[in-house]
């Protein structure tokens, strides 16, 4: 099994395309999330799904997960999916504390979290953390790691968002572990990174997606000097650089995802941002420029997945970071190694 | 619409894999060779007969003409990893890519007989006769032009751009033989024909290339008696036929591994001098193997593709328009990392290869199909969807 269950995806599309318009997307700003969006798709168990139904997950694959993802980011929905699916629902599981029914999150920043004795403590940003109704948090002391489960009530949010208006909170943590739900677990901070890093490729590259086809679109329809400007040899040169971008993004998710399902894709991964990062910047210029004008304003959609895509190239990890990472394991397999190790 | 489908390799194609980096570890290990540039690099017919030989040349060819009814997945394996080798591949490489599986195609019993099992087994170099002085892009246009007499054609024009014609044997010529007052489109009444280089009136002059090299020809065909029997296809069916050898020009891993050595060499000089490795170096490799991994997968995507009956033009335009541009990347990044004036001095494998890369990267997006062509094939594929949110 290497593939989604089609009628997943095909469900999922359904229900997106009828909740999450351009309508609910701006309404969902203010809040910093659609919680219409949310509600849809966990009434059908969707932010669950890739986690096994034993540990209370909605079961499927890490493939049917992805899929998910995808449409969450072909969709631009405002809604805490991969927090909840791939990373802080993900660890909630495994370390056997109970998933709760409404949105999980999940720190992202490992270098923020301290675990001294009995107290645990971090200042940074959480995403969607005033909306979720646990802050999943992997703590690592003296060489075991630790799943904390923490409550709203546990710390202190103040609100912020990205630069697509979804909630990127700031939340204050000072607590002794004994108050809170904890488990000790086998699980490395790396490979937590990774899942969030996958989930960002993946949203991506379905945000890339349906960028690429709304220029394609726009461009037809549009008319200057009486024809569709898509006919310009100059405006094609666009539409190419958005639907290559589009469709390097797509092969590296793809190719990332499978390597995760079978086992160890920290390759694969730290490589997928590296081009899903230089896919943002070159597709999203070529779409805007194809745009004109019109792309730049609130009243047409193009900015819902722009944003988005800006935002999500700097979470989980920067860009220089994951660069470096595919470089020294390239350098590590030494030169007669190396292809083998890049094209496998 | 656009599709690149990941590809996961069978283990008989994992296993081809590994049988060729064993064959090319033992026929040419490491420093006993020059490599070259992707297809670029040099003409070494006993090299081409010892691939005919392993069975790794007319791989997707009929068994029954010396082929051996193997897939362009198998094909894309073993060019894949003779590309990264530096392998002179020059002498059986148009013949292999193209005009080996166009003859299969279009050919008649006979033709395929006479030629195919030579391509097969690396005898015969072939070259590709589009271009010409005053056609490039837009090929329909050109002028040369086959006139019936007799039991034949006899062939008037000139062909240029053409790698190795004073080396190879044999040329495939796209010519008008209907007049273009004729017809209604310049894309009708053009034909293809099997030619000898060694036949009478055909001239093969070497144009010296940007790097002193002279493998780039002009080919001038005067009143060249064509028999009919070397007629490729039908007769006004060229350009069909042409388009459909187009196909097999792009997309393909010689289109982004090109100046694949020099990352390897770099890093063989950088492992040699032993320090320790500057940031600098990391995000060269890192970018550089990121986007190898990429369009090693895409690229792989558009092979299997063909092997189940698709028609992937689109991908393989867009595939090679980025392929090459990220060739012409990866050499500027290396100059860039090193920041010192290549010299003709330096003999190392590393400065050779930067020398001729550091000239001959232009022609990357050029051959082949420029990549202003290229988008403009792939832009006929971007279609609107009719539903916008």
């Amino acid at each position: 099994m290497s593939a989604a269950d089609p009628l997943l995806v095909e469900t999922v599309e359904r229900l997106l395309a009828n909740v999450c318009t351009f309508d609910e997307i701006e309404h969902a700003e203010p809040e910093g999330w659609s919680a219409a969006t949310w509600t849809a798709l966990a009434d059908a168990g969707f932010p669950l799904v890739g986690i096994d139904e034993a540990t209370g997950g909605s079961g499927g694959t890490i493939f049917d997960a992805a899929a998910i993802l995808s449409a969450i980011g072909r969709f631009a929905a405002p809604v805490p999916v991969a927090e909840t699916a791939l990373t802080g629902g993900w660890l909630l599981a495994r370390a056997g504390l109970a998933l709760p029914d409404g949105p999980v999150t999940v720190v992202d920043d490992q270098s923020s979290i301290t675990l001294v004795g009995d107290r645990l403590q971090f200042d940074t940003t959480v995403a969607w953390a005033r909306h979720a109704e646990r802050i999943a948090v992997l703590a690592t002391a003296n060489g075991s790691t630790t799943v904390v489960s923490l409550r709203s009530d546990q710390v202190t949010v103040t609100p912020g968002s990205n630069l697509a208006g979804e909630a990127r909170d700031r939340v204050v943590c000072n607590l002794a572990l004994r108050q809170a739900e904890t488990n000790i677990v086998d699980i490395t901070s790396s490979s937590l990174v990774e899942r969030g890093a996958l989930s960002r490729v993946v949203m991506a590259a379905g945000a890339l997606g349906a960028v690429a086809q709304m220029t394609v679109d726009y461009t037809n329809q549009r008319h200057q000097f009486g024809k569709p400007v898509a006919t310009f040899q100059a405006v094609q040169l666009h539409l190419i650089t958005a639907a290559q971008s589009a469709v390097r993004a797509q092969m590296a998710a793809d190719i990332a995802v499978r390597a995760l399902a079978m086992g160890d894709a920290s390759f694969e991964i730290a490589a997928a941002r590296v081009i899903v990062d230089d896919a943002i910047t070159l597709g999203t210029r070529a779409a805007h420029q194809a745009h004109g004008a019109m792309g730049v304003t609130r009243e047409y959609p193009l900015h819902h997945f722009t944003r988005r895509l800006w935002a999500w190239r700097h979470e989980w990890g920067t860009t220089r970071d994951w660069r470096r990472r595919v470089g020294e394991r390239s350098i590590a397999v030494g030169p007669d190694n190396l292809f083998a190790f890049a094209a496998d | 619409m656009i599709e690149f489908r990941p590809v996961e390799l069978t283990s008989a194609e994992r296993q081809l894999r590994t049988e060729v980096i064993e064959f090319l570890k033992a026929e040419l290990p490491l420093g006993s060779f020059i490599p070259g540039l992707g297809m670029n690099a040099a003409i070494d017919r006993e090299f081409s007969r010892k691939l005919g030989e392993h069975g790794y040349l007319g791989m997707a060819l009929p068994t029954l003409y010396g082929g051996h009814d193997r897939s362009a997945v198998d094909r894309f394996i073993v060019v894949e990893q003779l590309l990264r080798w530096g392998a002179p591949v020059g002498h059986h490489w148009v013949a292999d890519r193209q005009s080996g599986p166009v003859i299969a195609k279009f050919g008649t019993e006979a033709q395929k007989q006479r030629f195919l099992p030579d391509i097969c087994s690396g005898e015969l170099g072939f070259c590709i006769g589009m271009s010409e002085p005053d056609s490039g892009s837009d090929l329909a246009s050109i002028s040369s032009k086959a006139t019936k007499d007799g039991n034949g054609w006899v062939l008037e024009g000139r062909k240029i751009w053409t790698t190795s014609a004073h080396e190879h044997d044999w040329i495939i010529v796209l010519c008008r033989t209907t007049r273009r007052d004729d017809v209604d489109d310049k894309r009708q009444g053009l034909s293809q024909l099997i030619v000898d280089l060694k036949a009478p009136g055909v001239q093969a002059t070497p144009i010296p290339f940007i790097d002193g090299t002279a493998d780039f020809c002009e080919v001038v065909f005067d009143n060249v008696f064509v028999p009919d029997d070397l007629v490729l296809g039908e007769i006004g069916q060229g350009w069909t036929q042409n388009t459909s050898e187009l196909a097999y020009e792009r997309g393909g891993p010689d289109r982004w591994l090109s100046s694949y050595l020099l990352l390897e060499e770099l890093l063989r000089d950088e492992a040699s001098a032993g320090t320790d490795v500057p940031t600098a170096l990391l995000d060269l490799v890192g970018d550089a193997v990121a986007n190898y991994w990429v369009l090693h997968h895409l690229s792989l995507s558009v092979a299997r593709a063909i092997d189940q009956g698709g028609a992937p033009a689109i991908e393989s335009s867009l595939v090679k328009e980025m392929g090459t541009r990220f060739e012409q990347d990866a050499v500027t990044a290396v100059l860039a990392y090193l920041d010192e004036a290549p010299n003709t001095s330096d003999r190392s494998t590393l400065g050779r290869l930067l020398i001729t890369a550091a000239l001959t990267q232009p022609s990357f997006t050029i051959r082949g199909g420029t990549n202003e062509v290229l988008r403009s094939v792939a832009a006929k594929g971007l279609r609107p969807s009719g539903v916008t949110r």
